[in-house]
């Protein structure tokens, strides 16, 4: 909060004895923050600012896919794009109840999802790692995204009729679902094991390398879309 | 005389320019915590413990409040995690070969408990469990009947967790109440039983095979192994007094193993030899049999077990 005073008031530290002490000044927020036209982002067009999450979501989903050094996923963390990707994994990981079982639903999806990050990184930081709650869940969210991308293949891919006994889809599948886990695996790695301790690096990774295990389990062993 | 920064003694008058001021303080500890009291943090980083001033609390005793720390805050349990991926590693291949002289206990984790070890174990036996479950189910029915069953999730980890924290809880009170001595705090015990599922975990991979004495043999080897490693540990405190509990306690202790493995796989695995028939060979079979005879089909019908 800036004050100001202006110039031709009285000021303050004079003498009392005019009985009237005025301080007048200008208030103007440094919060919020500026785009380059000066404006107040309160103040910019709706467009400008879904324009700058939406970049800065797609950003994140470009250096989560092609790990490079860069903080911007660590520091500067959101949870649109975890958002986004589990909630569209659960919606393809959905199956119908036979009389056998009951099939994989939204919820449990969602929940599975929920449970293991936030166990992957309550065991981050009571191994002493330096990384906080969000910035973990961002990161192994944003990660997710090959993942993502293998089960829909999987999904295209079992529409495809198949007579012979060879499995040959099963086969293409396993290795695309695997291939997608590898370079999740890459992914995070990168950024979240320099958080670490080099001694317990494999503590704090081994978590993780389950987490995407069991998802890319799920995907795998999906076997009748509803 | 003083110290400056880089080490070296200089001449006071040089850097004090207040007469007044008696001393200069140059350094200040980070904390109000008397070091010696200092038994968390990140000390004990690079080294591989051997002397540790934790007394051997028991884990009920989370309760009492430390005096920096808080049951809510996170750091308060990091107690329960100092450990090194190669203790957690010697710990782990400790916990599968059973040496009758030396206990791994006494020269692993007696000194330092932890809870990684332990955890991530049954949770990695866990979910090997409810997959190669899965799995099985898998090449056992038909592909348009298979659907992932979600509920063996639950059901293997609330199995795996009973007897994970039930046979501790036994052995606790018994030790407590019945022998009046504490020899081994909870926290012992939960890692004890933590490492010995560890063998488990390949042994649930090779359950998938549907040979049926593969499955029994894999069971009574494996449950022969970790419950000869769990009675190594406990065999010099049990022998030591009252000789007629010592043969029968040990006893308990590699049945219940053994009991929770053979659980396990007749829920998750078990198909019996005239049950199972591979989805593949089904229908070749029964265009075999119902050319020849009609009646002889209803033979070949698969039943669930």
């Amino acid at each position: 909060m800036d004050t100001s005073m202006e110039q031709d008031q009285v000021p303050f530290l004079s003498s009392s004895s005019h009985g009237i002490d005025m301080i007048e000044g200008e208030m103007s927020s440094s919060s919020n923050r500026t785009n380059q036209n000066g404006l107040s982002t309160l103040d910019e067009p709706v467009i400008d600012t879904i324009k700058r999450d939406l970049g800065a979501v797609f950003r994140k989903f470009g250096y989560a896919v092609i790990p490079r050094h860069s903080s911007t996923l660590l520091q500067q963390w959101d949870l649109w794009g975890p958002l986004i990707l589990v909630t569209t994994l659960a919606i393809l990981l959905q199956s119908s109840a036979t009389k056998s079982s009951t099939g994989v639903q939204f919820a449990e999806v969602f929940t599975l999802m929920l449970i293991g990050s936030i166990a992957v990184t309550v065991n981050s930081q009571l191994l002493g790692g330096k990384i906080s709650f969000f910035q973990s869940v961002c990161v192994l969210g944003y990660c997710l995204l090959p993942l993502l991308l293998s089960a829909f293949i999987n999904n295209i891919l079992l529409y495809i009729p198949t007579k012979s006994t060879i499995p040959i889809l099963h086969i293409i599948r396993f290795l695309i679902v695997m291939t997608a886990f590898a370079w999740t695996m890459y992914a995070s790695v990168r950024f979240l094991g320099q958080t670490q301790h080099p001694n317990r690096r494999m503590l704090v990774l081994y978590p993780i390398f389950l987490f995407y295990f069991l998802i890319a389990w799920l995907i795998i062993l999906h076997a009748h879309p509803k | 005389m003083m110290f400056s920064g880089d080490g070296f003694l200089t001449d006071k008058t040089s850097t004090n320019t207040n007469q007044s001021q008696t001393h200069v303080f140059t350094s200040f500890p980070n904390s109000a915590m008397d070091p010696d009291d200092e038994r968390f943090g990140n000390q004990s980083m690079n080294s591989n413990n051997v002397e540790r001033n934790l007394l051997p609390l028991p884990a009920t005793a989370n309760e009492e409040k430390s005096e920096q720390l808080h049951v809510w805050q996170i750091e308060y349990y990091q107690k329960y995690f100092q450990i090194d991926t190669q203790q957690v590693l010697e710990r782990l291949v400790g916990s599968v070969t059973p040496r009758p002289n030396k206990s791994y206990f006494e020269s692993t984790i007696r000194q330092n408990p932890d809870l990684y070890g332990p955890f991530w174990v049954c949770v990695t036996f866990i979910l090997t469990v409810a997959i190669s479950g899965n799995i099985v189910n898998y090449f056992h029915l038909p592909d348009v009947e298979f659907q992932i069953d979600f509920s063996r999730i639950t059901l293997s980890a609330i199995l795996v967790c009973l007897y994970w924290w039930l046979m501790p809880t036994f052995i606790y009170f018994f030790f407590r109440w019945h022998l009046n001595r504490i020899e081994y705090t909870f926290l012992e015990l939960l890692c004890i039983y933590g490492y010995s599922l560890t063998i488990f975990i390949p042994v649930s991979i090779l359950w998938i095979i549907p040979i049926n004495w593969l499955q029994w043999t894999l069971t009574l080897i494996a449950s022969l192994i970790s419950g000869s490693v769990l009675v190594v540990t406990f065999w010099p405190t049990i022998n030591s007094d009252y000789k007629r509990f010592s043969a029968v306690s040990m006893l308990v202790v590699l049945l219940a193993h053994l009991l929770m493995a053979i659980c396990i796989m007749f829920v998750f695995f078990h198909i019996s030899d005239n049950n199972f028939k591979p989805k593949v060979e089904t229908t070749t079979i029964l265009t075999t049999i119902r050319s020849s005879s009609p009646l002889s089909s209803t033979t070949t019908t698969t039943t669930k077990g």
